[in-house]
């Protein structure tokens, strides 16, 4: 079994800097408004191409360029010009769906990885994308005996990508799933002309919804309002089956997710990963993981379709079934290189000895643990609150960029 | 008098302001967001003051289908 490449999405420097720093093998992200999150506030832009390459290279993890919405005749000399500066600061890849973005990369000679939108759900299809593409991502639809058969069936054709190398296939393994196929919907334009194929998704599935009979006015009656909603998506407690499919890359969800999320997720993942690999993946590591994984934004968790076609599982309610979130504390104000310590002034609530931590910054990514000692005006305390200035000991660097937060339980914690 | 105001740098170049009010925006072929025409530009906001009365029904159409409601049209 070929060891899974294991692939975080980075919405911003916060979520690079963690994915990188908890074990991604490579990084998705977009820039400017061609991508899936072009609705995000917070995106990376053209500047940020070199930042984000410097700081992956340096640890060795692949970049991958997401340019996978529909284009119009307006977007195609902003796609080159993203193609051109992607491949001058020595981007990886680019994600693509439309033939135009796949055309102009190639022209650029950039690597090309065909994105999910394009639904390739069989052989022939590869073979054809295989002309323009080294990686492919398959259709979220499949079964994983479905994937098996057309690894299988790349290694017995010999199906190779202009790279010269075996096309790799690429599947999701952790995350947000939607109604729609594969990504492609319509459900937001219609009731908020916020194109999702634009990257305007304005997750309006996730609502509670009726259905009523127009003839008769009569309700229809549903166990569960949220009809639209799938659980998220989890592999872990079978990722032994997901890497016998032969696949080469696992994708996790999460562009517009905290970088805690990404921190959380990735290291799950990558020791899952590591696990398969060493021979120790086993239920008792399941189980952690699973405790884990449910600490962050999640809405429930499912196989997905990997393990049969059963009927989709509908979240019950709307939003997180995280056991977990953050309290906003204050800010970074300096840290003392020499000493390792490092200042913080408390804005809201309060932290105690004893409480989880979490410091996250564009460049400090998402780091947690728990406070063991600080002090209160150069003196030790036990507590700290509001307009307090806090000083503590913490192994990485803080700026005053930097946010410090508590970590809480919520109600799905006693559940 | 008409006052719209785009916020340019959040634009996703989706052309729906376009589709609507076609003499007021049009997309730009250099970096695919929508450009408001002899608008002048103040940190980031592109505003045009017009006269002409008959183009706010139209800009208002834009203003509402933008997804990321960064149209402003206002007539004072
Ligand atoms: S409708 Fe909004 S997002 Fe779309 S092109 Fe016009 S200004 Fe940009």
């Amino acid at each position: 079994m070929q060891k899974i490449e294991l692939m975080a999405p980075a919405g911003n420097f916060e979520s690079l800097q963690a994915a990188i720093d908890n074990g991604c093998d490579s990084i998705y992200f977009g820039v400017e408004q061609l991508n899936m999150r072009a609705r995000a506030t917070v995106n990376f832009t053209l500047d940020d191409l070199e930042e984000i390459e410097k700081r992956c290279s340096e640890k060795n993890v692949r970049t991958y360029l997401t340019l996978n919405t529909i284009i119009y005749d307006h977007d195609l000399s902003i796609v080159k010009t993203l193609i051109k500066r992607a491949k001058e600061a020595n981007i990886t890849a680019v994600i693509a769906m439309d033939q135009a973005v796949i055309s102009m990369a190639r022209e650029q000679q950039m690597e090309v990885h065909i994105s999910t939108q394009i639904n390739i759900t069989n052989i022939e299809t590869v073979k054809f994308y295989s002309m323009f593409a080294d990686t492919i991502v398959l259709s979220r639809e499949l079964s994983l005996r479905q994937v098996k058969k057309i690894t299988e069936d790349i290694e017995k054709d010999q199906i190779k990508g202009p790279s010269g190398r075996l096309i790799e296939i690429e599947i999701f393994g952790h995350g947000a799933l939607c109604m729609a196929v594969s990504g492609k919907c319509y459900m937001s334009l219609h009731s908020h002309n916020s194109s999702a194929n634009r990257g305007a998704c304005k997750q309006n599935c996730r609502k509670k919804y009726t259905v009523i009979d127009q003839e008769t006015g009569f309700e229809m009656e549903l166990d569960n309002e949220y009809i639209m909603s799938p659980k998220d998506l989890c592999t872990i407690d079978f990722l032994d089956q997901v890497g016998d499919a032969g696949i080469k890359v696992l994708k996790i969800e999460g562009r517009g997710r905290a970088p805690e999320y990404v921190a959380k997720v990735i290291k799950c993942y990558r020791d899952a990963i590591d696990s398969l690999a060493n021979g120790t993946y086993d239920k008792e590591k399941v189980i952690s993981w699973m405790q884990e994984l449910e600490k962050v934004y999640n809405r429930g968790f499912w196989n997905g379709y990997y393990l049969g076609q059963k009927l989709g599982e509908w979240s019950k309610e709307s939003g997180s079934h995280a056991t977990q979130k953050k309290v906003y504390l204050g800010r970074g104000e300096h840290y003392f290189d020499k000493a390792k310590i490092a200042q913080f002034k408390i804005d809201a609530y309060d932290v105690a000895i004893g409480d989880t931590i979490l410091v996250t910054g564009p460049t400090t990514g998402a780091q947690e643990m728990e406070l063991k000692q600080m002090f209160v005006n150069d003196a030790p305390a036990e507590k700290a609150t509001k307009g307090d200035e806090v000083t503590m000991k913490l192994d990485f660097k803080v700026r005053r960029s930097d946010k410090l937060y508590k970590i809480v339980k919520t109600e799905f914690a006693e559940n | 008098m008409v006052v719209i105001t785009l916020q340019r740098k959040k634009c996703i170049g989706c052309n729906y302001c376009v589709e609507l009010a076609p003499a007021q925006f049009q997309m730009s072929k250099k970096d695919g967001k929508t450009v408001l025409l002899h608008s002048i530009e103040k940190k980031g906001f592109f505003t045009i003051k017009s006269f002409d009365e008959s183009i706010f029904d139209c800009s208002n159409e834009a203003k509402k289908a933008c997804p990321v409601n960064i149209i402003e049209v206002k007539q004072i």
